[in-house]
């Protein structure tokens, strides 16, 4: 019976059904899970824009999102952040592809649209060691207290040798992720201002 | 892998595994995930751990269900037992250790793809018993962390200048960083001597 051709069939059908069930039972067990993890590393990238913030474990970082943020209305639109009921800023998300992966960030905006308050990346796999620096705060905290250009490229990132007061520095050896990154947060905070101005004056 | 398995003794399976059949230096096999995830200690220790367990359960889950198994289906069966439990392994590492998934990104998920796996399954799991053959997983597993973990040191020791995260003395202050090491080609280079090392050591001692 075992070399019938029938039993190979039913066999590979039964082993599959069981297999399928079960990994379909385990994800959907660790489904909330996973989905809250994400929330949370975006939460904690929001508030990571914002100085004054200082959270420790989850629970607090989702306590303190859901009291000072102010959800937007539409996609592509800032958080606000509001503190004690007073808007203190803006935590935009911004996401795109990156050298190897995509990147996921939030970039933190004071209330006069300007100044950048910090940034986070929440997400990203660029390469270790190179790219992947835009995590070490060398990188990062260039950004807090800088002001966005007028145009169309409010945020330059340039070499080292080239790079004014008003510019970010970048990663020597990582220019495939620093272009890209300029060109999705440039994206990002264009479409927002568009966004912005044209509720501002309707 | 000499046709003699049936009759191999623990102790042989654990140093066949380890060093003289090393999935690595002498089979060649699992090279990919060796190029690709051996730039960062703690990422490699976590890639090693999950295709150790990966191996070790697959096969002792092909042995056990070895009788049963028409032989036309045999290696589908293998495949299907593979990317269940890698599939596990990612979930998981999704669920109970977010960072580490996000850094491994499609790795965890390319171990269905390893060659050690199913090479041991096909080679011993189907031909031995249950223990035997997770065994033999687990120190073919176990025998390709060895190498990897060491490649990872050197990678991570002269491109980065720091161990595990940690940054070493000389190496973070002093030391021309090489980046080559952290780029995929920098594996290929630490690779081949390591070979070299290896198989030099093998050879002598066959003549002793």
């Amino acid at each position: 019976m075992k070399e019938s051709r029938y039993f190979a069939v039913v066999y590979m059908f039964g082993l599959t059904a069981i297999c399928s069930t079960l990994l379909i039972g385990l994800a959907r067990l660790t489904d909330a899970k996973i989905k809250s993890n994400a929330q949370i590393a975006f939460e904690r990238a929001a508030l990571a824009v914002f100085p004054a913030v200082q959270v420790q474990s989850d629970a607090e970082v989702h306590a303190v999102f859901m009291k000072d943020f102010v959800a937007p209305k539409a996609a592509g639109e800032a958080y606000e952040y509001r503190p004690g009921g007073q808007l203190a800023g803006y935590a935009l998300p911004f996401e795109g592809q990156g050298f190897w992966a995509a990147i996921r960030g939030v970039i933190g905006i004071g209330t006069d649209f300007r100044t950048i308050t910090g940034i986070w990346f929440y997400e990203q796999a660029e390469t270790p060691g190179l790219g992947a620096r835009i995590v070490e705060p060398f990188f990062y905290e260039q950004f807090a207290g800088k002001q966005f250009a007028d145009g169309s490229r409010p945020i330059r990132i340039r070499p080292p040798a080239e790079a004014t007061q008003k510019d970010i520095q970048a990663i020597t050896g990582a220019t495939q992720t620093c272009t890209r990154l300029e060109k999705l947060l440039n994206e990002a905070v264009t479409q927002w201002r568009q966004k912005r101005e044209a509720t501002a004056q309707p | 892998m000499n046709g003699q398995t049936a009759t191999k003794t623990t102790n042989q399976i654990i140093l066949d595994g380890l060093w003289h059949d090393n999935p690595i230096f002498r089979q060649i096999l699992g090279i990919c995930s060796t190029l690709a995830v051996t730039n960062n200690v703690i990422n490699t220790a976590v890639m090693c751990i999950s295709l150790s367990l990966v191996t070790a359960l697959s096969a002792a889950t092909v042995s056990a269900m070895k009788d049963w198994t028409p032989k036309t289906v045999r290696m589908m069966v293998q495949v299907l037992i593979i990317a269940f439990y890698v599939i596990i392994v990612d979930i998981l590492l999704r669920a109970y250790w977010p960072d580490m998934s996000r850094s491994l990104g499609p790795y965890v998920g390319l171990i269905i793809t390893n060659c050690i796996v199913m090479g041991r399954c096909e080679a011993f799991a189907q031909s031995n018993r249950p223990w035997p053959s997770f065994l033999d997983g687990l120190f073919n597993g176990l025998g390709y962390s060895v190498i990897l973990l060491v490649i990872a040191a050197i990678r991570e020791v002269m491109g980065m200048g720091t161990l595990a995260g940690y940054p070493l003395p000389y190496f973070s202050t002093q030391w021309d960083k090489w980046v080559i090491m952290v780029m995929p080609p920098g594996a290929f280079f630490v690779l081949a001597c390591l070979l070299w090392v290896c198989r030099s050591i093998g050879v002598k001692e066959k003549k002793a």
